[in-house]
């Protein structure tokens, strides 16, 4: 708006006029088309690390890398052109393998690449989401309203939700109750099934950690339980999972949960009743599987944190209490929250 | 004689609470007070709340709505108090020739019981999963009428007289200032001179109520809307000039005035304000800042006045164990500015901003004292629809309905019949801005007609935001 203040104007719509087809007089009236401060919430804690300017290992690593694909290559050439030189046959058999090996390994990197772009683009989306409701602000709202519609456009898991966001599409609302609105119809049910996949990874540490029979060999059960979950929690969310991005999903998760202290005193005290406690007394495997499930949830809840596009105000937000329940009660069927 | 007036009054609210609390444990009640200056928009507002709620309307940002299984009006609890004819408003605004519901004239009062699915296995199994919500609607002159309860008749006095002074009202009170100063507080009661000092004092506050001017503290309510009181000698007193420290012995025309002041105070205020005010759960205030922008900065600051002062009576806080036995406070309060559908969507910030500075005092109490505050920009049947008009290559954000007949924009004079799209000025950026006369003719909001119903709901602004804040929490 300028400084000058503009004048109070009518425009009278005759009734002639309203059934005249377009174009219409000057001036023209274009209706707008009709259809049928809170809590604030923070974006999870991800310590930004230190850049450092030069390094010599990531020199070492890229070199080396380069000589490995040079002598790869190089490799693969001879190999096609000895092929060629002892039949033709054999030579353009080798030449297609060698052209869909590529053509996988392009595949993959430029999977990779998207990985990482939607890993961005939620944390982009994230910091727009709190910024519309921390601020009330219309511009930001409507980013995150688009994005996100168009993020979750084409799963059938949210159309319901989506479809019944768009019913109010019209009515006013301040920009930060529209993204609540949003996050209240759409997220609300990826949370439940979010809720289900941390449950259920956790209960699978226990059992794994409580059977297998050597130590070491449940650090790798429960390190690939665990990098599954977050797969299935990104993709939940909208992420597209890669290893590349799951790798940083990863890395943010235990940053995250290295900030907010994860290790918080009162949980502590429930690992100590539970591992050492009853349970540990009925069964050292046992307990140390129960501890492990616990720190499963812990992650698992910390990694959706990070992944869910709209932050979530503390109060609203799931205690580790709620799945530690469903957690002992293991053997039974899942209870649909 | 204060102390023991403020004595008795603790007492009466206390011995109500304790029977409210009895009450409440076999039916939790809900008292929400809709409290507003009249033409304010109460009745409107307590129409869209019970047809919204009884018929189940779209309302996005009324969480608990899902959990509500059955909404309907039951009798209400005091026999004595006619009932709110929802039904009779209801037909008003529906029918045909749509209009608004009139004035209200007369105190009614209504009870909606919300039966809804509780949570918890507690709640389930041992609480009824009913709220009964009553609400009062009342002529909105008679809550001026609440700060002369802290008032004697010479602060009073002095009060209005001094106020008649300054413009605008000083042209109006031309006709009661002359009889005014040919009264004297000392001579011999007059009853003729009290009856004739009594109207023009009314006729004084009648047009101060104008369109024009568009004034809002105007007490004492009743001389506006006498409701069943009209003719009777508790309305026949005016202010009159009295010095402080003199006596006035019985017989005189000061002594006179004082009592009936007093008799009116103690018979007509208290009352309505402890049977109706003295206990309530939650509060919305609606303010019509639209008209008093229209009328100009004069019609702003005496706004606030009002509002400051009327909000000064009320019980805020947040409530505890001892407040939940002897008379609850009210722990949630939030400020509509009312008819925001008169403005296009892009401009109820600025309209919040300014109501914000009109309740500032108001707001600043309540946070103080623990109550939970809010404001918004509210339209409990919105009567238009959004429009752009594109004009000399600008875009002006405009509102379209129909206006009511006999409204007046420019040279424009509508006929009640045809559709227009009204652009009605911008507000303010600032909200001090509306206090300081840079506002002078710059806008000019236009009264629509009821909006047809679509899909047999109102349309509304904000009224789910609003419920939401008011009742929510009382369904978990």
């Amino acid at each position: 708006m300028t400084d000058s203040y503009r004048k109070p104007t009518a425009f009278v719509l005759d009734d002639e006029e309203k059934n005249k087809p377009k174009p219409r007089a000057k001036p023209s009236i274009e209706f707008e088309i009709e259809n049928s401060k809170g809590e604030l919430v923070a974006l999870p804690d991800i310590p930004i690390g230190a850049r450092r300017k030069f390094r010599w290992g990531f020199i070492l690593v890229s070199a080396l890398g380069a000589l490995v694909s040079l002598w790869a290559g190089f490799a693969i050439t001879t190999l096609v052109e000895d092929f060629f030189a002892r039949s033709r046959m054999l030579g353009w058999l080798t030449l297609g393998v060698a052209a869909l090996a590529a053509l996988a390994a392009l595949a993959i990197i430029f999977r990779e690449i998207w990985g990482l772009l939607r890993l961005k683009r939620i944390e982009y989306i994230q910091l727009l989401s709190t910024r519309a409701i921390n601020l009330d602000e219309k511009t930001a709202s409507d980013e995150t309203i688009a994005s996100l519609q168009s993020l979750y456009a084409n799963r059938h898991d949210t159309k319901w939700g989506m479809t019944s966001f768009n019913d109010h599409g019209n009515d006013i609302m301040d920009p930060r109750d529209r993204v609540k609105l949003f996050d209240r119809l759409v997220l609300k049910s990826l949370d439940e099934e979010s809720h289900r996949i941390i449950a259920r990874r956790s209960r699978r540490v226990t059992l794994l950690t409580t059977v297998t029979p050597a130590a070491a060999l449940d650090i790798l059960f429960v390190a690939a339980q665990n990098l599954r979950m977050l797969r299935e929690l990104a993709e939940l969310y909208g992420g597209r999972p890669s290893t590349l991005s799951t790798l940083k999903l990863a890395r943010m998760v235990v940053s995250h949960l290295a900030v907010t202290g994860g290790l918080a005193l009162s949980d502590n005290l429930i690992q100590h009743v539970v591992g050492k406690g009853v349970l540990g007394r009925l069964s050292a495997r046992f307990g140390e599987g129960a501890v492990n499930g616990i720190m499963t949830s812990r992650i698992g809840l910390a990694a959706r944190d990070v992944c869910r596009p709209i932050p979530q105000p503390d109060s609203k937000k799931e205690s580790l209490g709620s799945l530690l329940r469903e957690l002992v009660r293991f053997g039974e069927t899942p209870p649909t929250p | 004689m204060v102390k023991l007036q403020k004595v008795l009054d603790g007492g009466r609210i206390a011995a109500a609470g304790l029977k409210d609390f009895a009450a409440g444990l076999v039916n939790p009640t809900l008292r929400l007070g809709v409290t507003g200056l009249s033409r304010s928009g109460k009745t409107v507002f307590i129409i869209a709340l019970v047809h919204a709620l009884a018929k189940g309307a779209r309302l996005p940002l009324f969480e608990a709505k899902g959990r509500i299984t059955r909404a309907y009006l039951e009798p209400q609890p005091d026999d004595d108090l006619p009932r709110f004819s929802y039904e009779d408003h209801l037909a008003r605004l529906t029918a045909n020739e749509r209009a608004w519901p009139e004035s209200t004239k007369r105190i009614s009062q209504l009870r909606l019981t919300l039966e809804y699915e509780p949570r918890g296995i507690f709640a389930r199994n041992f609480q009824s999963g009913k709220l009964h919500v009553d609400i009062v609607d009342y002529p909105g002159e008679w809550l001026l009428d609440l700060p002369l309860m802290q008032m004697t008749y010479l602060q009073w006095s002095a009060e209005t007289i001094a106020a008649s002074h300054k413009e605008p009202r000083a042209t109006i009170a031309e006709a009661w200032s002359k009889h005014l100063a040919s009264l004297n507080a000392g001579a011999p009661a007059n009853e003729l001179d009290a009856v004739k000092a009594a109207e023009l004092f009314t006729a004084y506050l009648a047009a101060c109520r104008k369109d024009e001017v568009s004034l809002s503290s105007l007490p004492p309510g009743r001389f506006l809307m006498p409701g069943d009181m009209a003719g009777s000698p508790l309305l026949t007193f005016a202010p009159l000039n009295m010095s402080p420290g003199q006596d006035y012995p019985k017989g005189t025309m000061g002594e006179l005035m004082e009592r009936r002041y007093n008799s009116y105070v103690n018979k007509v205020v208290r009352p309505f304000f402890f049977g109706h005010f003295a206990r309530l759960d939650r509060q919305i205030v609606l303010v019509d800042m639209l008209s008093a922008l229209n009328a100009g900065t004069a019609a702003v600051q005496d706004l606030k006045t009002a509002l400051t002062q009327v909000m000064a009576c009320f019980r805020l806080g947040a409530n505890s164990i001892i407040s939940d036995l002897f008379g609850r406070k009210i722990d949630r309060i939030l400020f509509a500015a009312t008819k925001a559908d008169l403005l296009h969507q892009t401009s109820h910030d600025r309209l919040e901003n300014i109501l914000r500075m009109i309740v500032d005092d108001a707001s600043t109490r309540a946070e103080f004292s623990g109550a939970k505050i809010e404001v918004a920009a509210l339209a409990a049947i919105r009567a238009t629809r959004e429009a752009k008009v594109h004009q000399k290559g600008e875009d002006l954000p405009c509102i379209a309905g129909v206006p009511q007949a006999g409204e007046v924009l420019g040279n424009i004079t509508f006929d009640g019949i045809r559709e227009a799209a009204i652009f009605p000025g911008d507000l303010p950026p600032t909200a001090a801005q509306a206090l300081d006369g840079t506002l002078q003719g710059q806008l000019k909001f236009v009264r629509f007609r009821p909006p047809p119903m679509k899909d047999k709901e109102f349309p509304h602004i904000r009224l789910d935001r609003t419920l939401d804040f008011l009742l929510g929490d009382r369904f978990s």
